[in-house]
């Protein structure tokens, strides 16, 4: 019987990882126990209208600055289940690099026709789409130089499944970099969305991003 | 989809850190506020109002600004809303046990009431963390004052002086009545508190 939980890493490079992560293994939960450690979360309505379309502030208003572009996949447990119904919250950096958040205090410009926050639900097959502008990727450390690469963060939250990740973009210069990507090694393919085209629909190109929440104690079939 | 051949299971999406700019915009205050039920209702969930007063503490003893912070708890009968639960006669219809805020500064409150004991636990919220820097991380506090908790099983497996940083202190009565308790999550270094591992069972 192996009884220790695992050692959380720190990010090299990220002095934030470095203050808060836990130094301590973690601890392994009683089996008596584990059902209290699985949130099962409530429904939750949408509070805009086009919270699918990122790309725009509003359906009558213009589109913001850079690349449109779809993101879209299928949400799934460990057992290939489909999650229906679950939110997932979706915020990234407008084209050139800013958050529209009161503490992103950087110099990069905002973009006036772009939000950067927006919601949606998975459908009876657990499968999602939205629209969003291409990131930008902003430079994290000035100290040393280092860059966040072009990432979209995702929460998924709805039932029994509870997963905050980001999603990243094939051959960016800064993949490699990355504190997180480099934590996460060789699984770090599986957060890098694959492209796809949309020769019909009203933007640039598609990254297909299927989501498996995997690994909680307990698994409700929703 | 690669599948984990062992346990035929697909591979999880990697988790990953939250940043620091959760959207403010995607705040609920019904998710901070379960001792109310929706605003405008005149319903109350069962039990004793309670305030859990928080402060967020890194390894250098300074707030951790902008984490987002999620409960979940029983309600005042140690029923938790889930699946399993479904059509139990304790289901409390006013009550939901999940909360969810982002705090600026570090500090926060969450409103609540005292969760029940159930079978076997004593009353307990579980605590997740999102926050810059690192992945989801969970514990689950106590209360210092409840009965059960000499004869709790999580509880028990640590040791005496880990017990007691999960354990949120009774410390006075909010002018609307409710009880206030505090607690002080620190994250790491000298004084870190117990975080429990969802991912790994025991004997795996
Ligand atoms: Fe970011």
């Amino acid at each position: 019987m192996s009884n220790t939980g695992r050692q959380l890493k720190i990010g090299p490079t990220d002095n934030t990882s470095d203050q808060r992560t836990p130094r301590n293994r973690l601890r392994l939960i009683p089996e008596i126990a584990r059902e209290s450690f699985a949130p099962y979360v409530p429904q939750r309505g949408l509070s805009r209208q086009n919270d699918w379309d990122l790309t725009r502030i509003a359906p009558d208003l213009p589109r913001a600055e850079g690349v449109a572009i779809e993101v879209s996949g299928k949400l799934q447990n460990e057992r290939g289940t489909p999650i229906s119904n679950a939110m997932l919250e979706i915020w990234n950096a407008n084209h050139f690099g800013r958050y529209r958040h009161i503490e992103d205090h950087s110099n990069i410009p905002l973009d006036e026709h772009f939000l950067g926050t927006g919601r949606v639900f998975t459908d009876s097959e657990g499968n999602y789409t939205f629209w969003t502008i291409s990131p930008g990727a902003y430079l994290a450390r000035p100290d040393i130089g280092r860059w966040r690469p072009k990432h979209i963060h995702i929460s998924v939250s709805g039932g029994g499944s509870r997963l905050i990740t980001q999603l990243y973009f094939p051959d960016e210069p800064n993949n490699a970099s990355d504190p997180m990507a480099i934590l996460m090694g060789d699984d770090f393919e599986r957060n890098i969305g694959k492209p796809y085209e949309t020769p019909k629909i009203d933007v640039d190109s598609g990254l297909n991003f299927d989501i498996v929440v995997g690994g909680r104690n307990a698994v409700y079939f929703e | 989809m690669k599948a984990n051949m062992q346990a035929d299971l697909l591979l999880p999406t990697n988790e990953d850190t939250v940043g620091p700019y959760f959207p403010i915009n995607f705040s609920d205050p019904l998710l901070e506020d379960l001792s109310q039920f929706e605003s405008g209702i005149t319903a109350q969930p069962q039990g004793v109002p309670i305030i859990l007063k928080g402060r967020l503490l890194d390894r250098y003893g300074e707030l951790a600004n902008g984490t987002v912070v999620e409960f979940w708890q029983a309600n005042a009968k140690g029923v938790y809303r889930s699946p399993k639960h479904e059509g139990d006669s304790d289901i409390d219809p006013w009550f939901w046990g999940y909360g969810r805020l982002r705090t600026e500064s570090g500090e926060f409150e969450f409103k609540t009431i005292m969760p029940g004991p159930c079978a076997d636990r004593a009353s307990n919220i579980t605590i997740t963390l999102f926050s810059d820097g690192i992945s989801r991380i969970v514990t689950q506090i106590f209360f210092a004052d409840q009965t059960g908790n000499a004869s709790d099983p999580l509880l028990q497996s640590l040791s005496c002086e880990d017990q007691a940083k999960l354990s949120a202190r009774h410390e006075g009565e909010a002018d609307c009545g409710s009880k206030i308790y505090t607690i002080d999550i620190v994250m790491a270094g000298e004084n870190e508190i117990p975080f429990f591992d969802d991912l790994i069972r025991e004997g795996e």
